[in-house]
């Protein structure tokens, strides 16, 4: 009669385990359940040299054996119990090239159960490609094992690992880990009442409740000279012993295997090489940036001029068809401009999503953020910094809240204080609108200077927020640490419908949480255009007419004077007029004035608001674009929107803390008023004062 | 009478715009609820 060997084939998910399984067993294979439950058993005989037969067992994929599934629960049970009828004489843990670290975590500790195991080291036909070298000798000494370096899908390395099988009986049964490391006195205790028994046993019994003879988890809590530790004690044993199998395998596989970046042939290799390059990778980022703003721009100008004009036509269409009369003027002249001005901004925002969705998706994002934790570290940020700052491109609230997974405080702070400096959708809008009216059309280098203009502002903006953070890294005195981990996921074509659900998704969220505001505000802000006190309002027309009399204006003319007159002496206008001391040095009258103040509700409503006030003051279905270009400083003669007011409104948005929700949001997160008021005070001192330089040096 | 209705419904839209803007920002919610799948509620 040929002898006959039992075989458990175990290993982590994904590791080819299967593969191997058909390698060894070809066509002989049974595939049932588990009794008594729903977890496939496939077992397969494999005939080996010297006229041996080995019965092979393909186990459920396990990560450890620290069962959370039904499926790993069967491993468990398996390697404990020695009486089990399929209880290996050998274990063949497989695992795969590229993940040898995490791999072996499960073969150490089933090492520990003292079971014969061979290590199968699989998918070696993809070390080449990755620069992976290994030193199988070392690997062998210090896991006291046998290695099979294996391809299925070469069909290498097989026959070296049924040889490997055959001698089993030659193969080390020690530890790789003493488990009493853990905590000497409380294993110790263990092993001295049960001198008999595997510590490593004892241990998965009280950690997995699973029996093995007559040790059970039951009669361990029973014993009255035994101390049962709680399960968060246990937990943190079970985390101790993680800790020191790493720390194990990190030493074995110091010298076991090298990863050369430079031999490596692989395209996600390869790629990453350049895209995470110290130099390469801020160029090709950066030039991508550029890309996606002279895109935005580009792509974006049809169907904006098309919404503009439409907004404009409807406007005269709800005049021309409804009853005249006040809440005809409030359609046509407060709701439809404060709406339009709002719509506008959707296909330059739903462009800038689809890029940012693309960037996701094809796994490039994580790149940026590997590259840039590199660049964070040096002005005092933890890595995972980088996202919040990130996410701050889209709204400040998420990204503030992501900052829950910073672990150290002050670094959380510092995050939490710098984010709102990062150029938000919100602001999109503003800046849009400001550098259609200030910035040439021109170009360089086939980059039309308005897209640098704005890729300057998101850097400015991006810039403020690190020079602040190394700032506020100095002054705080907090002490704590952090650490950055990501995963780099693989490059992959984005898929089609996840990049357009991303698009409509932030689409959405921007116009209907940003139109809900505007159109109360583009409400309240035509009330308050069209209503005032006294004679001045209410006789506007007999006193423009009285004092231009001498003149000879067409009518035209003439109504356009009365219109001015009676929003200069409308509430808006008195409250309006009453802050222009302060922002006159910045170039800005009393509309612009109002619009930053109403801007504080949200950023975007800036545009909204000088479109509702443009519009009651002029009669004509201009668009906003063309009513803010043909706006005058009557004091100096020159258009109101010119080189210095823009770029002294461009920076005071940029710097200052107008949202009102991120102040909120703030207060929640540092559960303190405290921070977010100083980031008012800061933000908005170093706005005005920016402005401020702006305009009187452009001026 | 065209235009009382019009100043009636001029007055109930800024009524209802005064309201939502208080109730957005200065009446304390309840509970954090955010305006869409992962923004915020700030705009």
């Amino acid at each position: 009669m040929s002898k006959q060997i039992k075989v458990a084939l175990i290993g982590n998910p994904n590791t080819g385990k299967t593969s191997v399984f058909n390698s060894l067993t070809g066509l002989n294979q049974q595939v049932g359940n588990y009794p008594g439950i729903t977890v496939e058993r496939k077992a397969g005989v494999c005939k080996l040299p010297k006229g041996v037969k080995a019965h092979i067992l393909d186990l459920p994929g396990t990560y450890s054996l620290n069962a959370s599934s039904l499926d790993e629960s069967v491993v468990i049970e398996l390697l404990l119990n020695a009486n089990d009828k399929d209880y290996p004489d050998v274990a063949v843990v497989v695992t795969d090239v590229e993940n040898l670290k995490r791999n072996l975590l499960l073969f150490t500790q089933i090492k520990d159960l003292n079971i014969p195991s061979i290590l199968v080291i699989n998918m070696s036909d993809r070390m080449r490609k990755k620069g992976i070298s290994l030193d199988i000798e070392h690997l062998e000494a210090e896991l006291k094992t046998k290695v099979a370096l294996t391809s299925t899908r070469k069909n290498e390395g097989i026959d070296l690992l049924k040889n490997l099988i055959s001698n089993y009986k030659s193969l080390s049964t020690d530890a790789c880990l003493d488990i009493s490391q853990i905590e000497s006195s409380y294993f110790g205790n263990l092993q001295r009442i049960f001198p008999n028994q595997q510590l490593y046993k004892l241990w998965l019994v009280i950690t997995q409740d699973v029996n093995f003879g007559q040790v059970t988890k039951k009669k361990i809590d029973a014993l009255s000279d035994f101390k049962v530790k709680s399960d968060t004690k246990l937990k943190r044993l079970q985390q101790k012993e993680t800790i020191k199998r790493y720390q194990f395998i990190n030493a074995v596989l110091k010298k076991g295997k090298t990863v050369d970046l430079n031999a490596a042939t692989d395209l996600r290799i390869k790629l990453d090489r350049i895209l995470t390059h110290k130099v390469w990778g801020y160029v090709i980022f950066f030039s991508l940036l550029m890309l996606i703003f002279q895109a935005i721009y580009d792509w974006a100008q049809y169907p904006m001029d098309f919404i503009d004009e439409t907004f404009a036509a409807l406007s005269e269409l709800v005049k021309t068809t409804l009853p005249a009369g006040v809440f005809t003027d409030l359609i046509a002249e407060g709701i439809i401009p404060g709406l339009g001005g709002v719509v506008i901004f959707i296909p330059q925002i739903a462009f800038l999503f689809l890029f940012i969705a693309i960037l996701e998706e094809s796994g490039y994002m994580s790149r940026v953020v590997f590259l840039m934790d590199k660049l964070m570290r040096r002005f005092g940020l933890s890595g995972k910094s980088v996202v919040p700052l990130i996410s701050g491109t889209a709204c400040a609230i998420p990204a503030v809240m992501a900052t829950r997974n910073i672990e150290g405080w002050k670094e959380r702070l510092i995050t939490i204080l710098v984010t709102p400096f990062t150029t938000c959708s919100a602001r999109l809008p503003v800046y849009l609108i400001i550098i259609a009216l200030v910035i040439p059309e021109g170009s360089f280098l086939g980059l039309s200077y308005q897209a640098l203009m704005l890729m300057f502002l998101y850097l400015l903006g991006f810039g403020m927020a690190v020079g602040s953070a190394y700032i506020l890294h100095k002054v705080l005195k907090i002490r704590s640490k952090s650490f950055f981990l990501i995963e780099m996921p693989d490059y992959k074509v984005p898929q089609f419908k996840n990049v357009g659900i991303t698009v409509v998704e932030k689409t959405k969220a921007f116009v209907f949480g940003a139109g809900q505001i505007i159109l109360a505000i583009s409400i309240i802000l035509w009330f308050l255009a069209s209503y005032g006190p006294g004679d001045d309002f209410n006789k506007a027309e007999e006193i423009v007419t009285e004092n231009l009399s001498s003149l000879e204006l067409s009518e035209e003319e003439l109504n356009q004077r009365i219109a001015s007159y009676q929003l200069e002496h409308s509430y808006i206008g008195i409250a309006g007029r009453s802050i222009e001391p302060v922002i006159q040095p910045l170039g800005y009258d009393w509309k612009i004035g109002i619009a930053i103040i109403t801007s504080f509700a949200a950023r975007e409503v800036f545009v909204g608001t000088l479109a509702t006030i443009y519009s009651v003051e002029s009669e004509e279905g201009e668009p906003i674009k063309e009513k803010m270009r043909g706006e005058r400083n009557a004091k100096l003669g020159v258009p109101r929107y010119n080189l210095a007011s823009g770029m002294s409104l461009l920076l005071f948005y940029a710097f200052a803390m107008q949202c009102m929700s991120t102040l909120a949001i703030v207060k929640r997160e540092t559960n303190s008023w405290k921070w977010p008021m100083y980031q008012l005070v800061v933000m908005t001192s170093i706005a005005y004062l920016a402005a401020l330089i702006a305009y009187q040096t452009l001026i | 009478m065209n235009d009382i209705i019009q100043n009636i419904l001029v007055f109930t839209s800024v009524g209802i715009a005064v309201y939502f803007l208080l109730k957005k920002f200065v009446i304390p919610a309840k509970a954090t609820k955010s305006c869409g799948h992962d923004d915020c509620g700030c705009h």
